[in-house]
């Protein structure tokens, strides 16, 4: 298949700047695939796809789009062909929606009853009820649906070339991973050729058919698909940047309600001595969980507490680490590393012992992500273009 | 979800909004706001009728308050007042631009300098040099004080073009606009609430410093105050004083209105 994007040896020095910020950047982007762009802040990444549709004029190297070379050709005309998005959004505050999406059709002279059709068609695909947003002012829409308005401005004169850069950046997590989701879904329709630019490798893996992830050298480290390079990274850039946040970066995405349990001896706060100590001797554990009358937690007590000749009520340490069940894997790390025991107490609503989380406990969840991140990635490369599948240069 | 989102205040907005001066007087609150400006001035001019009912007049005074010549010296300075205002923004509204566009960014000090100077120089003495160079008369009163109000509407051009988000521009820029339909259709509509707060600021400062062109022949309401001052008479003092101050309050309440109008929707 011949490429629809075609990047060669594309270089970006900023005047006055010794270091390149784009060195030599050799691509070929197919027709219908997303490619990511994902790196560092200010390993080129953003340059490169401004380079694509000329918002930024390389400084030498070829842009060839469609097998033509626009390197040097009307740049307005250019970006009419590409469809373009950015984290900002940036619609104009004092057009209509209608208006805002009409911006390259009404460039490129469509009749006025073509557009307002077209608008409709673009509306209901962002799910906009054209109805009701199509006289509306940006300043009336939230965050979400103005992104959605952007996605629909860049579609309007369907551009066979999308440009995105952090377009889900500054959008809440949860409004973030819907209109990721409806993204994918709308490319499976549209099929558009697709160049996407992120620093979150999480969304990296999510969006992209092939991923090139930039290093702090300008240069692209490695350039193949998710699955490549998270079961072999090119090289120990690459390694560190999908490993270590990522990982910690998917405990958020789990909740302590999802996961298995770990189980903690416990006693009524009231119990005696002798049959703690009993109780602690089955379960070989150094602490014993006492809690009320509710079996809300109330303190830990070892051994030693449990021989003081001074036993009473309050001998032991308090319970700190406790997190509700809608607590996410990642806050239940942070309370087990300050507890003293090294666990985390799950409670439920009522403020009843659930059950603990332990590191045991996070282990687990994170081998079962890194599992299903696996299988969905193979399948996303079964569904991707031939040829995508390869490994890309590095 | 996005259809039980809609904000009702929003859509009524929505729904009567084909004059936005029927907004002005919609409702009470409202319609105090913009008619309070035009009351306070009438119930002066009545307190200012009544005043002078009650003084016995000299025959100079009569010579000044009598209609025609009142009539003659207000027209006087309304049009003088709104021949510098245009020729203020036929001016600085280009200039501002011009200024913004990257081919002349390294002048925008020289001209702001320029104008700052405009305003700095005491404008008693501009016109007088303008009378002693081109002769008394309302020519030179004009260039003066056009001189003197050009900075509020030059630096709020420069302002509004320049406030102008950066990820707006980029975007047009980046759907393939060009730089001129990027300039006509997104920089200058976003600028206008600005540009014309500069144009109050300009025609307030006219409105006022006109009145010195009665020291060089210009007329205007100036003439009644000076004769005030120079023949020592109170009712045509206060007679001159408050017309000005009438005339003042006026401009700048049709000139807070074309703000409200003019201003784009959607801001």
């Amino acid at each position: 298949m011949d490429a629809m994007i075609r990047l060669d040896a594309l270089t970006k020095r900023y005047p006055g700047q010794e270091e390149l910020a784009v060195d030599n950047v050799d691509m070929e982007i197919l027709p219908g695939e997303i490619v990511v762009l994902v790196g560092p802040s200010g390993c080129g990444k953003t340059t490169t796809l401004k380079m694509i549709n000329r918002i930024i004029e390389p400084t030498s190297g070829r842009i060839i789009l469609e097998g033509e070379d626009v390197t040097d050709v009307n740049p307005d005309r250019l970006r009419r062909r590409i469809g373009y998005v950015i984290q900002q959004v940036g619609l104009f505050p004092h057009q209509t929606i209608a208006s805002n999406v009409a911006t390259v059709p009404k460039l490129l002279g469509w009749g006025k009853e073509r557009i307002t059709a077209r608008v409709d068609e673009l509306l209901e695909m962002v799910s906009l009820e054209p109805r009701i947003y199509r006289d509306r002012y940006p300043k009336e829409l939230s965050g979400g649906q103005r992104q959605r308005v952007g996605v629909a401005r860049a579609m309007a004169a369907d551009p066979p070339v999308m440009l995105m850069d952090e377009p889900f950046g500054a959008i809440d997590p949860i409004t973030r991973d819907r209109l990721q989701n409806e993204f994918l879904r709308l490319q499976e329709e549209i099929q558009k050729t697709i160049v996407f630019v992120t620093h979150d490798i999480d969304e990296a893996i999510k969006m992209g058919d092939r991923i090139a992830i930039f290093g702090d050298n300008h240069r692209i480290q490695q350039f193949a698909t998710p699955e490549a390079i998270l079961s072999q990274p090119a090289n120990e850039f690459v390694d560190d940047f999908t490993g270590t946040g990522a990982s910690l970066k998917r405990l958020n995405l789990v909740r302590v309600r999802d996961v298995d349990l770990g189980e903690w001896p416990t006693a009524i706060s009231s119990v005696r001595r002798e049959d703690a100590l009993a109780q602690l001797d089955e379960v070989d554990q150094a602490f014993l969980l006492l809690v009320d009358s509710n079996r809300r937690p109330v303190r830990w007590v070892s051994r030693r507490d449990l021989s003081r000749a001074d036993w009473n009520q309050h001998v032991g340490l308090p319970v700190r680490a406790q997190v509700p069940l809608n607590a996410t894997l990642s806050d239940a790390l942070d309370e087990m590393l300050t507890s003293s025991v090294g666990v985390a107490i799950v409670v439920d609503d009522g403020g009843a012992y659930r059950g603990i989380v332990d590191i045991d406990t996070v282990m687990t969840a994170v081998n079962t992500l890194r599992a299903e991140t696996r299988e969905r990635v193979a399948v996303a490369a079964w569904h991707a273009p031939a040829g995508a599948v390869e490994e890309g240069g590095a | 979800m996005a259809v039980t989102g809609a904000d009702p205040r929003l859509a009524a907005e929505q729904a009567g909004s084909p004059s936005r001066l029927r907004a002005l007087v919609s409702d009470p609150a409202k319609a105090w706001n913009t008619f309070a400006i035009p009351l306070i001035v009438l119930i002066a001019l009545a307190a200012l009728y009544q005043y002078l009912g009650g003084v016995e007049l000299t025959s100079r005074e009569a010579a000044r308050l009598n209609q025609p010549e009142l009539i003659l010296r207000a027209r006087q300075h309304v049009v003088l007042s709104v021949q510098i205002a245009a020729w203020v923004i036929a001016i600085a509204v280009p200039l501002g631009i011009m200024l913004t566009r990257p081919w002349a960014k390294r002048l925008t000090p020289i001209f702001v300098g320029i104008a700052n100077a405009g305003q700095a120089i005491p404008s008693i003495g501009l016109l007088t040099i303008l009378a002693i160079a081109i002769g008394v008369g309302q020519r030179g009163a004009v260039i003066g004080v056009t001189a003197y109000c050009i900075l509020p509407v030059l630096r709020n051009t420069l302002v509004g073009i320049q406030q102008v988000d950066d990820s707006i521009i980029e975007a047009g820029r980046g759907m393939g606009m060009t730089r001129q339909a990027v300039l006509w259709r997104i920089e200058m509509p976003l600028a206008v609430p600005i540009v014309l707060a500069g144009v109050r600021t300009a025609l307030i400062l006219a409105v006022g410093t006109i009145t010195l062109g009665a020291l060089v022949g210009a007329g205007t309401l100036g003439v009644i105050i000076n004769s005030g001052v120079v023949g020592f008479s109170n009712p045509v003092l206060i007679t001159g004083a408050v017309l000005t101050a009438s005339v003042a309050l006026l401009i700048d309440w049709v000139a807070g209105i074309a703000e409200t109008v003019l201003r784009p929707k959607g801001l």
